[in-house]
């Protein structure tokens, strides 16, 4: 595998698999905030960080192999996380008024 | 090392250490930052793998909309000082970020092994061929994709009225009017 | 960014000339703030530093450099230090991207015993196909620095301002977009050169007589609405009156700059000069040409000078492209003009009035453009 620093010194190509490596990392980290943050606003970043690593992903694919379809995947996934983003901060906004923080525990109280 | 390798490394780097802090950092505020960091970065790097018209509504959309809503509902509840920033007890939250560095370098791992040989055409495509790029974007987004972005804005539409109905207050400025 | 030493020597110099330019438009904006206000309220004005009071605006930058620096006693100083700076990077990256002169072709030349290649430089810092779509995503990113300077300076009337200010913005950015986006349909490309290049044909008809005038082709004989309308956002993009909501010095003592000073506070008004040359520079863009002269294409400008004076085929481009960007620069100083006019004749709106501008007359209109442009595109065939 061609890497940016090779043994060889010379080759510094930076491959699709270096941009799908960096979406995975990115895609991890956002799943590590998911999983250990309390904040709701937080955990919808994170989220939206696992979005972007997708995104990344595809629009890294669709740069090499030439083929726009990936650029509109991404077109629709960035569409609908911003309608994601509104609900959630729209429902973080009702919980904030109601018991004055945004912790994911609040949220219990939503079962019937 | 040329240009675009050397922006890639820059971005990477503020990336990786932009989106670990959203995790790190005990305020929500510096963690949505930190996340708008990364978004404007990766907007840079969309520019890097030659997608501009995907660059510049990543730009629009992500960093200058969505995280600005992020932003001004954390500092509109002014959650400063947060209690329990990170949930669990010490043994939970080291499993799970055990469990994200698992996964991150499986993926890793998974992606060294397969090497994918693709080629692509080398050098910065003039502005007018960036231009053909994103009509021929447009081209499949409006006739292969159609049904799709139609679906969308329907969506959108649905979503701003089920967000205008589950965050409307009484009062605020517009009261008396109804 | 070029291929060999003396390209990208120009390239680099070329970058930093027109960062310059825009700050350094800054204090005679500031003088034509003062004065123009001055006249409009038939005072005086600054007048006592040199002639008509032109270097008053260096004895206030000295006074700025001698301001005492602090910090508000709760303040946040990371954020709080960050948000000047940040105030001025948007407005200087999305100025770079447009074009402010015709391109400049330079022919093979001898210099120094080497020979120089053929070049061509382009007026402008970075030249991206998708001009406009890189210009209005990196002027979205203002409302951060005003965000941060608002929450950093742990003010209640910094973080009132910083609100108001940031959701104006995103309001005002869909208006802004979708105004922009029938002057778009009629060009047919994102790219300003190509939108210049556009409207330098000549204009046959206009309402049903016939006549033809050379590179009058603009903009604004198209989208009239849409110039309004983009015209009208703005303001309010720039945070100016009609709409100067977040500082409202009335209700907010300053918004959210309340707590800077110095030079600090320089910055923030460098930002917002930036923001308003942006807004200028893309109204003369869109709607009113560009750096043309109206009835003389580039290449009739560049023959005319050749005939007058007799001077070799390089500089008379390098000239040439120097008289068209004078040109620009008086159109872009008219708008700047039309800036400080309105901020001192019309009186500031309410927030509520604001925020129903924008989302129930301004945006209708502007979604109502882009559908009759539509139609009437299809009707008369175009692209």
């Amino acid at each position: 595998m061609p890497a940016i620093t090779s043994a060889v010194g010379a080759v510094t190509i930076v491959t699709l698999n270096h941009y799908l490596a960096l979406s995975g990392v990115v895609f991890a980290i956002g799943m590590v905030a998911v999983l250990i943050r309390r904040n709701v606003i937080v955990m919808l970043m994170g989220i939206e960080l696992m979005l972007n690593a997708v995104n990344l992903a595809m629009v890294a694919f669709a740069h090499y192999r030439q083929d726009v379809s990936g650029n509109i995947l991404a077109f629709f996934v960035m569409t609908v996380a911003a309608a994601e983003a509104g609900v959630g901060l729209g429902l973080a906004v009702n919980i904030f008024k109601r018991f004055k923080e945004v912790n994911i525990k609040s949220f219990e109280h939503l079962k019937g | 090392m040329d240009l675009s390798t050397l922006l890639f490394l820059v971005l990477s780097f503020l990336i990786v250490v932009f989106s670990a802090a959203v995790v790190i950092l005990p305020n929500p505020i510096y963690a949505a930052l930190s996340l708008a960091v990364t978004m404007i970065s990766l907007g840079f790097m969309y520019f890097l793998l030659q997608a501009y018209f995907i660059a510049g509504v990543q730009l629009i959309v992500y960093a200058g909309a969505v995280m600005v809503l992020f932003v001004m509902v954390l500092m509109l509840f002014d959650l400063r000082k947060e209690i329990a920033a990170f949930s669990g007890g010490k043994f939970a939250g080291l499993l799970k970020i055990l469990c994200g560095l698992f996964f991150s370098g499986a993926l890793v791992l998974a992606i060294r092994q397969g090497v994918i040989a693709l080629n692509v055409s080398p050098g910065e495509p003039t502005p007018a061929e960036q231009i053909e790029m994103v009509k021929s974007l447009a081209m499949r987004l409006f006739t292969q994709y159609v049904l799709a972005f139609e679906a969308l804005g329907i969506l959108l539409l649905v979503v701003a009225v089920g967000v205008v109905a589950v965050a409307r207050s009484r009062g605020g400025t517009h009261a008396s009017h109804n | 960014m070029g291929h060999d030493v003396f390209e990208i020597t120009i390239n680099s110099v070329k970058m930093l000339v027109i960062f310059l330019l825009m700050v350094q438009l800054v204090p005679v904006l500031v003088w034509v703030e003062r004065r123009g206000s001055a006249f409009i309220q038939s005072r005086l004005g600054p007048n006592r530093v040199g002639p008509l009071g032109l270097t008053q605006l260096l004895a206030d930058a000295v006074k700025f450099l001698q301001k005492e620096e602090f910090l508000p006693e709760h303040g946040y100083g990371l954020i709080f230090y960050a948000a000047p700076i940040l105030a001025l990077i948007p407005a200087a990256l999305a100025f770079a991207s447009i074009p402010l002169s015709a391109p400049i072709h330079i022919n093979q030349f001898l210099w120094n015993g080497h020979s120089f290649g053929p070049y061509d430089f382009e007026f402008q810092s970075f030249h991206f196909g998708v001009g406009i779509v890189y210009v209005l995503g990196v002027s979205s990113l203002g409302a951060y620095s005003l965000l941060m300077a608002g929450w950093g300076s742990s003010n209640k009337y910094s973080l009132m301002g910083a609100l108001r200010a940031s959701a104006q913005t995103i309001s005002y950015e869909l208006a802004l977009g979708l105004s922009l986006v029938g002057a778009i349909m009629v060009f047919g490309t994102f790219d300003f050169s190509e939108m210049i290049h556009f409207q330098s044909q000549p204009l046959t008809s206009l309402l049903g007589v016939h006549f033809n005038i050379p590179a009058l082709n603009w903009g604004i004989f198209y989208q009239p609405l849409g110039a309004i309308l983009y015209f009208a956002a703005t303001f309010a993009e720039t945070n100016r009156l009609p709409f100067d909501l977040p500082e409202a010095e009335g209700e907010l003592v300053a918004g959210y700059h309340t707590e800077y000073g110095g030079l600090k506070m320089l910055m923030f008004y460098i930002g917002e000069y930036g923001h308003m040359m942006v807004g200028s520079a893309l109204m003369v863009t869109f709607y009113f040409g560009g750096y043309l002269i109206p009835g003389m294409t580039v290449e009739q400008v560049h023959n005319l000078l050749g005939t007058w004076l007799h001077i070799g085929a390089n500089p008379l481009a390098i000239v040439t492209a120097l008289v068209l960007h004078v040109v620009f620069f008086i159109k872009v100083l008219f708008f700047l003009w039309v800036f400080v006019w309105v901020r001192w004749t019309l009186p500031r709106f309410r927030y509520d009035q604001l925020m129903d501008l924008g989302w129930k007359t301004m945006l209708p209109w502007a979604l109502a453009n882009v559908i009759i442009t539509a139609g009437w595109m299809l009707f008369k065939g175009m692209h």
